[in-house]
């Protein structure tokens, strides 16, 4: 009987025991997501004590920003670099080290608010204001 | 890991199956080779042996109640759907209800089943089997991201799955019978699936489905007497089938047919 209790154990065990690495998989499903596509700009908003403004660009020429596979980035204004995704305090974000036309470097954070197949909303915070910017693959 | 797993999962199934076509090969005629091998001296063999003896005299004594018992292959086809409320649950994720489809959408199984008497009056069947099941999904929430518009779940379900279930159940016998071969039975029990396949990327975020599900099992059986069961199961999800704060109930309606495995070997 031993030997049963023992099998049924180790088999229990065997199923249950493999623990994954959750934050690597986060990371890899925010590259999935965001990579290989054009994103542009429908709506900024700028939330702040005063209240919430939100302007929005779509049926206009609007800004645009590629992601690509091999972790290079270019947008519409001409500025290119790389990016990486990285979790810092529980937070996705994207890091971007770029250089302007002009060959003047840049490095910018955004963190992300939520991350879709066709949708992204990323932010920043300055002078205790929040700025959104909502993202999509339409346009 | 996986592999290992649907190894272990169809080397049982295999050896039940084999256990039931030795008792019938027995009966034949035996060939020089045949008997070579019962006489020559054979280690392996007498181990392997050894074991079985041990098995069947353990079981012997574990299920000494149980009698009657006939083992019967099983196959047929699952429709599956899967009830999911987020509640509160939290990603940076999110997915579009509107490619979501809540329907029940088939896929199939097979295995094997024990079917016997308890202390020779209460009928009883013990089910194993390999599960693929697809399923349909139905979101009882959603949130919306404005200004974007739409419907929008922070969770994304699984809907495929490769499950091991094993089910127990009490068989009834109806009183309905329109002819001497034809015998309707009620079945009721708890099944227990374990979930052999991986998660997809997206739940494997915050690792959300778990290993194992209870699920109640409720059906009706037509048996053509000697020949084969028909028979229709309703699978109710009891214990949700993802972690807390999403709540998961995974129903299936299974159709299918059992027959004799001494019948087919």
């Amino acid at each position: 009987m031993k030997k049963y209790i023992i099998l049924i154990c180790t088999s229990i065990f065997l199923l249950t025991s493999c623990n994954k690495d959750t934050t690597g998989a986060e990371i890899s499903l925010a590259y999935q997501m965001i990579s290989d596509k054009i994103w542009y700009l429908d709506y900024n908003q700028t939330i702040s004590s005063k209240g919430t403004s939100t302007k929005t660009y779509i049926g206009q020429s609007t800004y645009f920003v590629k992601f690509l596979k091999n972790f290079t980035t270019v947008d519409s204004d001409g500025i290119n670099g790389t990016y990486t995704v990285v979790k810092v305090n529980g937070k996705l974000q994207i890091q971007v080290l770029a250089k302007t036309a002009g060959a003047n470097s840049l490095e910018y954070i955004y963190d992300i608010e939520t991350l879709g197949a066709n949708n992204m909303i990323l932010y920043y915070v300055s002078s205790g204001s929040t700025i959104k910017f909502f993202y999509s693959t339409s346009h | 890991m996986n592999k290992l797993k649907h190894l272990l999962v169809f080397c049982c199934i295999i050896g039940a199956v084999q256990l039931q076509a030795q008792q019938k090969t027995s009966l034949k005629k035996q060939s020089t080779k045949s008997l070579d091998s019962i006489y020559l001296f054979n280690p392996f063999r007498d181990k392997v042996q050894a074991i079985k003896s041990g098995i069947k005299k353990e079981l012997g004594k574990l299920f000494i109640d149980f009698k009657d018992n006939n083992v019967y292959l099983l196959s047929g086809m699952s429709f599956s759907k899967q009830f999911i409320n987020a509640g509160g649950y939290n990603s940076s994720f999110n997915y579009d209800l509107a490619n979501s489809k809540s329907a029940f959408k088939p896929g199939y199984y097979a295995g094997f089943r024990v079917d016997g008497k308890f202390k020779e009056k209460h009928l009883y069947s013990f089910a194993f089997s390999l599960d693929k099941i697809a399923t349909g999904t139905d979101y009882a929430s959603s949130t919306s991201l404005q200004p974007f518009i739409g419907n929008f779940s922070r969770f994304k379900a699984d809907d495929q799955f490769l499950n091991f279930s094993i089910a127990a159940h009490y068989r009834k016998l109806l009183p309905y019978q329109p002819n001497d071969r034809t015998l309707f039975y009620i079945v009721a029990g708890p099944a227990l699936d374990t979930r052999l396949s991986g998660q997809s990327a997206d739940n494997l975020v915050n690792n959300n489905y778990r290993r194992f599900l209870l699920r109640a099992d409720i059906g009706i059986e037509y048996e053509n007497k000697s020949f084969y069961t028909l028979f229709i199961h309703y699978k109710q999800g009891v214990t949700s089938f993802t972690k807390s704060p999403v709540a998961t109930h995974l129903n299936s309606l299974e159709i299918g047919l059992l027959m004799k495995a001494s019948d087919l070997f």
